[in-house]
């Protein structure tokens, strides 16, 4: 494209969508964050105060909750790579006939939506599930090892329902990469690992951003998966804003937690940039 | 005479036709909103409530599914232009919406209300009883006789407990106070005691959960409200299901509301009528085992043994302060959360 | 060697990932009343109430029109919002990504209840266009995102190409980068019909009660009497039917081929 300028119009629709559906409800949430509750009432006096987010930072709980939450999902999103990398590779260049079957059957956790299969899940991994059962009949374990409301329950239920997400963007990425780049890298003299780091890496990384960013934030925001695997023991960021959301009907509270995190979010997406930078020099 | 007769009849019958479709007339085209639980709940509504309603006025009856928090969420979210006309809550939040102006109050001067157990209509009319008794695995522990088998330190760390806020969470709060010879006005003792249980075995979702290993040992009790759960248990042989004493089980009530300012104000009405008819109650006992509110309903032998139905057993209930209990939503999940479920 | 480690650890992968349908699949043919795996007695009357129940088909039926109509907006304007970013002027490329990014941050139950006081001032409040808008506007980001990726990898070199021929600026679009896009756009629609399809956070809000989708009905039954078999069933058959589709086309492709 020559003209450069009339191209970036055609983000407008897409924008104006986000803006009148999405930022209008969040310029009200931010809003409301400073609002309260006063008590004996569920409505809100929209007097400007600051007594959520001193109740968030003057107590751990919340605070620990949130980086909980910040940690799971970011490895969900290692775990996603190191299963969805070569599961996409292959799909892109071995799987021949069984492609299209493949990335159907890659499909299916987001074809049954969150509910279904974290039930599922639940089958497997309780006290009386296969994964224990199989232990104990192969005489591994002599009690069960529980996986259901702890931070493994819930990181293996956050990949299963979310791996397809780091899977497609990538199989849509690696399609476009022509196998005669390596083919040519490697009749240039370049080793198996150097073309991986030189050649497959740079081009795939826009599907590995695409992925990682959707399987982040799907984990950050996730509330099923948590909610039930993690059997209320554990509380993450999007159960504690259900939780006062839906249930205790504080809004102002709920928001304030929300704006937290993505003050949060902020902060490690600058930390990581600023390291970025620092390598760079 | 004869001749007579029959004028006076064909009158009766063309005047009941007229007034049929004069308010078919008034009503076609109009569409009431039900708020309400999904499942046998809303089955039961249609079948006995919803169908006679639009037989008879030619109006549309739609049911809106969803939890009770998520419809209390609706109502305050859409309190300047309200969608829902009728709605079914919980007895911990009907008073919050009334106190609110969200709902509108019972109407004393109905002739529904009088039928009603008196004491009931806190915030909304009550729509049908249910007790927080003890489900338990027949196996590993002998039937609960009173709340205090639930502290017994065989089974520390084998109770199931329903999410907070809940009425179950309220109810056992209740009862765990009144065992340290206070009540749910003093919430240090209540969840100092609860805390005595262990953490809990299993935070359910879903019945199926609470029921699958409670049948295979690895949940031994569960403070659980009577109702769905005893129907459920048909199913299952080696599970029970206990109103313990002292305290006594705690009432736990479902609410029908009419919300304020709503489209169709006058179908709200009737409908609300239509369910807390003596033959909605009596389906609600008959296939739910939900206790009737209303006191002309004529429940079998089979139903009135499980349900709570007579003013002896509304007595022997356990009745706490909800408006207090409301009040202290914040706190209390909170200190459940931290406290109960050790987050 | 290499090869059989490869798709050895293919497979091992995949089988985690459905091993949890399995067990959903197995259980909707069991007798009983209840969720449970493994099955008890093998029986089809789960099915058979599936096909009778004029509620689930209603709301299986509201479901596929919300998820359409939310795809078809989401995956237009996302791929409109990628080709501008990336063709567009860069110094804003970075905060219009983040603002066509931004729905994916939040946990839809908190900007539902804040869209739908919104809509209650607005009045739009249980309409089909107030619920198909939320729904693109929660997938639109996985569109964005997914075909930002997909054109990354496309060689806007071809396009120049072909436009240096004589093709018009919308033809060497349609002609060269669209087909090279396909499988990005099949991948975003399939994100985005899916992830609206099974949202239940933000339609139980948003949806009125004459739009009420497939996973609120299911939703709220669980928490009173738990999961419905017949929910299963009808699971079985999505899944069933979905296989059988990608099955069928692979034949018919591998068939049309040959000829």
């Amino acid at each position: 494209m020559t003209a450069r300028g009339p191209a970036s119009w055609l983000t407008a629709p897409g924008v104006a969508l986000i803006a009148c559906v999405f930022l209008a409800p969040f310029a009200l949430l931010v809003a409301m964050s400073f609002w309260s509750q006063p008590n004996g009432t569920l409505l809100v006096d929209p007097t400007p105060t600051l007594v959520n987010y001193e109740r968030i930072f003057s107590d751990g709980y919340y605070l620990r909750g949130l980086g909980r939450t910040l940690w799971l999902s970011l490895v969900t999103v290692a775990v996603s790579v190191v299963l969805g990398f070569p599961v996409a590779f292959w799909i892109a260049r071995r799987a021949g006939r069984l492609r299209r079957l493949t990335m159907a059957v890659m499909l299916l956790p987001i074809v049954c939506g969150a509910l279904l299969p974290t039930l599922g899940l639940v089958n497997l991994l309780s006290p009386l599930g296969i994964v224990n059962g199989t232990l104990k009949s192969l005489g591994l374990i002599d009690r069960s090892i529980p996986l259901l409301g702890t931070q493994t329950g819930i990181l293996i239920g956050l990949v299963q329902a979310f791996l397809p997400m780091m899977v497609l963007p990538l199989v849509a990425v690696l399609d476009r990469l022509p196998p005669s780049y390596e083919e040519a890298a490697k009749s240039l003299g370049a080793r198996p690992a150097q073309v991986w780091r030189r050649v497959v890496l740079p081009l795939a990384a826009p599907g590995l951003i695409a992925g990682s960013v959707l399987v982040f934030c799907a984990s950050l925001t996730s509330f099923v998966t948590p909610q039930i695997l993690g059997q209320g023991k554990i509380a993450t960021f999007a159960a504690m804003t259900w939780q006062q959301a839906s249930l205790v009907l504080d809004w102002p509270f709920a928001s304030a937690l929300a704006m937290v995190m993505l003050g949060l979010m902020a902060a490690l997406g600058g930390a990581v940039l600023v390291l970025r930078r620092g390598a760079r020099s | 005479m004869r001749m007579n007769w029959k004028a006076t009849w064909s009158v009766a019958a063309l005047s009941l036709a007229l007034s049929g479709a004069a308010t078919a007339q008034d009503f076609a085209g109009q569409t009431l909103v039900v708020g309400t639980w999904g499942g046998d709940i809303e089955r039961l509504l249609r079948e006995h409530a919803a169908r006679p309603l639009e037989e008879k006025t030619g109006a549309k009856v739609e049911f809106l599914l969803g939890g009770s928090g998520d419809r209390m969420a609706k109502m305050y979210a859409e309190k300047s232009n309200p969608t829902m006309d009728v709605t079914f809550q919980n007895i911990y939040e009907a008073p919050q919406a009334l106190a609110d102006g969200l709902v509108m109050a019972p109407d004393e001067s109905s002739p529904i209300y009088s039928d009603l157990w008196s004491g009931m209509n806190d915030g909304c009319y009550a729509m049908s009883l249910v007790g927080l008794g003890i489900a338990y695995n027949k196996d590993l522990v002998e039937e609960p006789v009173e709340w205090a088998d639930m502290w017994d330190p065989a089974v520390k760390g084998m109770i199931a407990m329903a999410p907070y806020p809940s009425s179950e969470g309220d109810g056992l709060l209740g009862v765990a106070a009144r065992l340290e010879g206070s009540d749910e006005h003093d919430p240090d003792t209540a969840f100092a005691k609860v805390r005595e249980l262990g953490a809990p075995a299993l935070n359910y979702t879903s019945l199926d959960e609470v029921f699958a290993l409670m049948d295979a040992g690895e949940v031994a009790m569960a403070p659980m409200i009577s109702g769905y759960v005893l129907a459920a248990l048909k199913e299952w042989d080696n599970i029970g299901f206990a109103f313990p004493t002292d305290p006594g089980p705690v009432l736990v009530r479902d609410m029908v509301c009419q919300v304020a300012n709503s489209p169709n104000p006058e179908l709200a009405a009737m409908f609300i009528e239509l369910a807390l008819s003596p033959e909605t109650q009596q389906a609600y006992a008959e296939e739910l085992l939900f206790g009737p509110t209303n006191s002309k309903a004529v429940l079998s032998a089979q139903a009135a043994a499980d349900t709570i139905n007579t003013p002896e057993e509304v007595e022997s209930l356990l009745q706490l302060d909800w408006p207090y209990v409301i009040s202290q939503r914040s706190d209390w999940t909170e200190r459940w959360n931290k406290d109960v479920l050790g987050q | 060697m290499r090869r059989f480690a490869l798709s050895g650890f293919t497979i091992l992968v995949v089988l985690f990932t459905i091993a949890p349908l399995l067990v959903l699949v197995f259980s909707s043919f069991d007798d009983g009343k209840f969720f449970r795996f493994p099955p008890r007695e093998l029986s089809l009357r789960w099915f058979r109430a599936a096909f009778a129940s004029a509620e689930y088909r209603s709301s299986l039926f509201n479901s596929a029109v919300v998820g359409l109509l939310a795809t078809i907006i989401s995956v237009t304007l996302g791929t409109a919002a990628a080709l501008g970013l990336q063709r567009g002027a860069l110094k804003s490329r970075a905060a219009l990504e983040m603002v066509l990014l931004a729905p994916l941050t939040l946990p839809l139950v908190i900007w539902a209840i804040a869209l739908l006081q919104i809509y209650a001032w607005l009045g739009i409040g249980g309409t089909l266009p107030g619920l198909v808008l939320a729904h693109a506007t929660f997938t639109l980001p996985f569109s964005v995102r997914v075909m930002l990726a997909t054109l990354s990898a496309i060689d806007p070199g071809l396009e120049l190409a072909a436009r240096s021929l004589g093709a018009r600026p919308w033809r060497a679009f349609a002609r060269i980068t669209l087909p090279l896009a396909l499988p990005g756009l099949a991948t975003s629609a399939a994100l985005s019909f899916f992830i609206s399809f099974n949202d239940v956070i933000v339609s139980t809000f948003i949806a009125g009660s004459s739009w009420m989708t497939f996973p609120v009905r299911l939703y709220s039954q669980l928490r009173g009497q738990g999961i419905d078999p017949t929910t299963l069933a009808i699971g079985t058959m999505v899944i069933a039917s979905i296989l059988i589709v990608v099955a069928l086309s692979e034949l018919f492709s591998r068939k049309a081929l040959r000829t």
